[in-house]
């Protein structure tokens, strides 16, 4: 087992490689000039040509393609992400002061949406064509068809403005600084994000364990003569699960874009606001790296699924 | 205690399935006796309704059926228990299932849960039905798979199923089935799914657990081969009736209904060579919701009169032999 996953991970190499290769390559290929970016229009403007080619030399960008490559990427193992072209602050400041709230918003909406939608989505089936199955079944339609921004927006009106009950936005007021102090800032976003993904954990644990309810394992259960919670629950939804985890972990590259959108609506300080702010900005060293680091993330998570379902199927050989 | 007791008594039980708003009468008037420490085969063609009856007597029917008369008594040594007035999974039917009458299904491969331990599932039933504490329950399972002939059990109860060949889950699950010690053992075309080989291993430990634990065994097959070695008494289905049950001698040796003949001229004997005679049944099984009227066989039958328009009464032939034929006494002859 551990060799396996040992090998696993030495495969994310190769795959980062790659995809920090296609980034790179991709930022290459959008038209404009770096200089325009860094300089005002103006003070281009007023800079001789010998100067500007000075400087293009300086900055190493009359270096062929695949060297300026081989640059950034020795730059990022040696933990030198780069700076920010708005602010010039090192990139790695801006994102690690944004990452908390990130992972505070998507894990509290991950943990809420998944247990929500197993035990949803396990009633369901159970109660399979009841009137709660039914309205559960609308509910998830909804759920997956509404945009997140919509959805958002209404909650805000509803919630922060009419109601009153919760803020409108933001994570934290001035002067309120304490941990707790932002638990209801996180309420909404994390519920609106997270109702959003339970409709989809609520349909698949719910078909999911149909078919499971359905295997010859639960006739031989209820054969022991073994009450009926355990019959539904040790042995229809613990394989029922395994299916759902790995759809779960399909979410997570959603989950980390699910959040541009909502952290735009509802001013969340993470990273998606970050990053739609870098490519408003045209702030391309920023862009970059973010666009790397997430793909980091999702094949991270990926190869925790990977883990995480091998501890659930003992069926899965780890040779 | 007399040779003959009685566990299970099943008096005209009639079992509904309804698909699709059609109602298929599965099983339609069926009535036998079980006794302590003997075999009955049930036998007959897919679709007659063994398994239905297999099911019914553990109400581990399908969800859009329903016993609609008929009972089905199960002698236990606190008094007879009336098992068709019980709720399907209430705790009264859950009492009884694992610990007195207990089940092994046609297909090992899909039967048994793939993501638990074997040990795990064999006194999984034992843990509700006893008062036993974890270790004394792997304990437990360790000695049945043994009994079980597996080897090294010890280190197999560790296992899970898909670590386990077709004939050792079949093992486990009869260790599983066994564990409670049930009154009755029901086995439903154990061996369908397995190794020819293998299946006469799992007969013989089947046969030698009800001698060891004096188990009524209801053994549902389609093969004649292990009726004539295991079965003590036989009922023959077709179409949702026994149309035939006796002895073995009885119903093998003297049958009494053209089915039963018919059933036992189609099936061809090791060593007779190429000469020997095999005569199929004519025709097919009619479909079940357009039923002859009278006798089920009416349609394939070479007897056939018209008296067989009438749905035929039940024709003793001796103290334990009976058929369902106006005809019974000619088919007699004939053989």
């Amino acid at each position: 087992m551990f060799i396996y996953f040992t090998r696993r991970l030495l495969y994310l190499i190769p795959m980062l490689l790659g995809i920090s290769f296609l980034i790179y390559l991709g930022l290459e290929l959008t038209p404009g000039d770096i200089l325009s970016y860094l300089l005002p229009p103006e003070a281009i403007a007023d800079m001789k040509p010998e100067e500007l080619a000075a400087m293009r030399e300086a900055l190493g960008l009359n270096d062929p393609f695949i060297i300026r490559y081989i640059y950034w990427l020795g730059g990022i193992l040696q933990g030198d992400f780069g700076y920010s072209l708005a602010s010039g602050v090192p990139i790695s400041q801006l994102v690690l002061e944004r990452v908390p709230a990130t992972l505070e918003l998507s894990v509290a909406a991950l943990l809420f949406s998944t247990f929500l939608g197993v035990i949803l989505g396990s009633i369901s089936a159970l109660r399979r064509g009841s009137l709660l199955d039914n309205s559960l079944t609308i509910f998830g339609m909804i759920g997956v068809s509404i945009p997140e921004f919509i959805f958002g927006l209404s909650a805000l009106v509803i919630f922060a403005l009419q109601l009153e009950w919760l803020p409108v936005g933001k994570r934290l007021m001035p002067g309120y600084d304490s941990y707790w102090d932002h638990m209801p800032h996180l309420v909404m976003p994390a519920m609106v994000l997270g109702l959003i993904m339970t409709a989809g954990v609520m349909r698949y644990t719910r078909s999911s364990m149909l078919d499971s309810l359905n295997k010859e394992f639960i006739r031989t259960a209820r054969s022991k003569g073994i009450p009926e919670w355990r019959i539904n629950f040790i042995h229809g939804l613990r394989v029922a699960l395994i299916p759902v985890v790995v759809l779960i972990g399909f979410r997570l590259p959603m989950l980390i874009g699910g959040t541009v959108i909502i952290e735009q609506v509802f001013q969340w300080p993470g990273i998606g606001n970050l990053f739609v702010n870098a490519v408003r900005g045209q702030n391309y060293p920023l862009v970059m790296m973010i666009s790397f680091l997430s793909v980091t993330a999702v094949l991270f998570a990926s190869f925790l699924i990977d883990l995480l379902t091998a501890l659930l199927d003992p069926r899965i050989k780890l040779e | 205690m007399s040779a003959d007791q009685k566990v299970l008594s099943v008096k005209n039980l009639k079992t509904y399935i309804y698909v699709n708003n059609r109602c298929n009468k599965a099983l339609d008037g069926v009535s036998f006796d079980v006794y302590r420490g003997k075999t009955l085969c049930i036998v007959g063609e897919s679709g007659c309704g063994k398994s239905i009856t297999a099911s019914s007597i553990t109400q581990l029917l399908p969800k859009l059926s329903r016993i609609e008369s008929g009972e089905i008594i199960y002698h236990s040594e606190k008094g007879d228990i009336c098992i068709d007035q019980l709720e399907r999974n209430g705790p009264e039917m859950r009492a009884l299932r694992g610990a007195e009458i207990s089940m092994i299904f046609q297909d090992p491969m899909t039967a048994l849960n793939p993501v638990y331990r074997i040990g795990a599932q064999i006194s999984e039933g034992l843990k509700y039905h006893s008062k036993n504490t974890l270790a004394q329950l792997k304990q437990i399972s360790i000695e049945l798979l043994q009994q079980m002939g597996i080897p090294l059990a010890a280190q197999r109860v560790e296992d899970y199923s898909h670590q386990f060949s077709g004939g050792m889950r079949q093992r486990a699950m009869i260790a599983m089935a066994m564990s409670c010690k049930p009154k009755i053992l029901i086995a439903d075309e154990p061996t369908t799914a397995l190794d020819v080989t293998i299946q006469a291993q799992i007969f013989e430990l089947i046969d030698e657990l009800k001698q060891r634990h004096n188990t009524a065994v209801i053994l549902i097959t389609h093969d004649m081969g292990v009726v004539a070695e295991l079965a003590d008494h036989v009922a023959v289905m077709y179409m949702g009736n026994i149309v035939e049950q006796g002895t073995i001698d009885d119903v093998l040796r003297r049958p009494a209904h053209p089915y039963t003949e018919a059933l036992l001229k189609s099936i061809p004997i090791l060593g007779k060579g190429k000469q020997q005679q095999i005569i199929p049944i004519q025709g097919s099984t009619p479909d079940p919701y357009q039923r002859p009227k009278g006798c089920q066989f009416e349609p394939r039958c070479p007897y056939a009169t018209e008296q067989c328009q009438i749905f035929p009464d039940s024709q003793p032939i001796s103290g334990t032999h009976e058929a369902l034929c106006w005809h019974s006494e000619k088919v007699l002859s004939h053989a």
